[in-house]
């Protein structure tokens, strides 16, 4: 392939995690597990925080996180062998924006009150850091296939986290379950905490740290 | 080719196909989704209305259920000459309105404010008020949308005792239970002041120029 070598960056930039060369399966885990991109890369936090006060909000984001990081990465790989180095943000943004505006497009149309619920989060997609990150970190340097399963594996990450937020949120901040109220609970008094922002935070941030305990030592931990 | 890629031009040629490209797709989706999105924005109108109005509806109910209720129970009688809207609610059966719903706007402190006073068929005394549209200072103004401020104009009058319209939103102490005074917000005295002022200029638009007639 000729035209890989018009690529800007080489393979090398990965730094040999040996995400590239068409390794699917090594890529999906780094998405979802082990390069997750809210609880490693802390990225993505602000519609983490704000959309998750109800596990079907939470979904809905996370469904529309893994539509838009699929299509850009698709797209942006297809073009990254004519894409000038100078404008590659505009075209990545361009890209994006598109993806992220017939999403909010199709919400508005069909599903109105998850429009309305997750009012400016969904356009706000388009600067979301995850979505950018991997089209300038991924797809501008890979084939289109590994490209769409990176896209895939960040926007899983980024779905299931989110949805975790969602679940302990709803529970503790309404006492029910994708608008579901369960006849055990009806003893408990919802924390109004969990359903603002600082319950965000709370629950984020044991998040990651059960996260952390699952994972176990790292390399980077033993460095003084 | 090759040298075309290395030229000045070969970016700028790029960045506008590119731009044609996706602004021909949106084209396109905004085309298809948007007798949809106006089918939906409709039903939240009437919703609103029907709220204002306290017409009884399902709380889950879809943009065709709402619909359905609306033209049901509710008489949109628009007058052009003076520019004013009045939604009247007549209960199936009934001969005569319930209650009535006017629309008043007018300039905010940072955008337009939209809403809806109803009032009872005394034509005097308030039902309820709701904003359609508001971009009030977030905490500030922006309280004029809350449930407390709006609960507050439930059963007020619009007329004071020598039956000139004038609601009044009080600044400071108020004289507790005067029929035609609500608490202003503290903090918000701009925008509590242009909203008085559209209020009562939707309100003699509709009533003062029809008894003058």
């Amino acid at each position: 392939m000729a035209a890989d070598t018009a690529s800007p960056i080489g393979c090398a930039s990965c730094g040999g995690t040996g995400a590239c060369g068409g390794k699917g399966i090594q890529t999906l885990r780094e998405g979802v597990w082990t390069n997750n991109p809210i609880s490693i890369q802390v990225l993505g936090i602000c519609s983490a925080l704000a959309v998750t006060n109800r596990l079907a909000n939470a979904l809905v984001m996370g469904g529309a996180l893994i539509f838009v990081t699929v299509g850009s990465n698709l797209f942006v790989s297809l073009l990254r062998n004519v894409t000038p180095r100078r404008v590659r943000m505009i075209a990545e943004v361009a890209v994006i924006a598109t993806f992220v505006i017939v999403f909010d497009q199709f919400l508005k149309a069909f599903y109105w009150d998850m429009s309305k619920q997750l009012g400016p989060y969904v356009g706000l997609i388009i600067t979301n850091c995850i979505v950018m990150g991997r089209a300038e970190a991924f797809a501008l340097q890979n084939p289109p296939l590994v490209s769409i399963v990176d896209g895939f594996a960040n926007g899983l990450g980024y779905a299931i986290v989110l949805a975790l937020i969602g679940v302990v949120r709803e529970l503790l901040g309404a006492g029910t379950l994708l608008g579901y109220s369960f006849g055990a609970l009806s003893w408990y008094t919802p924390n109004q905490v969990m359903v603002l922002a600082p319950g965000a935070f709370f629950t984020l941030g044991f998040l990651i740290a059960l996260y952390n305990v699952l994972r176990g030592p790292q390399p980077e931990d033993a460095k003084p | 080719m090759k040298g075309f890629r290395d030229s000045t031009a070969y970016p700028v040629v790029y960045s506008a196909c590119l731009g044609l490209v996706c602004a021909l797709l949106l084209t396109v989706v905004g085309g298809f989704t948007r007798p949809y999105r106006e089918a939906n924005a409709k039903a939240e109108e009437m919703r609103r209305v029907l709220e204002v109005l306290e017409v009884p509806f399902p709380a889950d109910a879809s943009a065709a259920k709402l619909v359905e209720v609306f033209k049901a129970n509710v008489r949109v009688e628009k007058d052009e000459a003076r520019g004013t809207t009045r939604y009247a609610y007549v209960p199936s059966g009934a001969r005569t309105p319930e209650a009535v719903a006017l629309a008043f706007s007018g300039q905010g402190l940072w955008g337009p404010i939209d809403g809806l006073i109803a009032l009872e068929a005394d034509d005097d005394t308030v039902r309820g008020i709701a904003f359609t549209h508001q971009e009030e200072t977030p905490g500030l103004g922006g309280e004029i949308a809350s449930e407390w401020f709006r609960n507050q104009f439930r059963g007020k009058k619009i007329r004071d005792a020598s039956g000139k319209i004038g609601i009044r939103i009080a600044r400071g102490r108020t004289a507790k239970g005067a029929p035609t005074e609500v608490d202003g917000i503290t903090g918000a005295t701009l925008t509590c002041g242009k909203l008085e002022f559209m209020l009562n200029r939707a309100l003699r638009r509709v009533f003062d120029s029809s008894r003058s007639n």
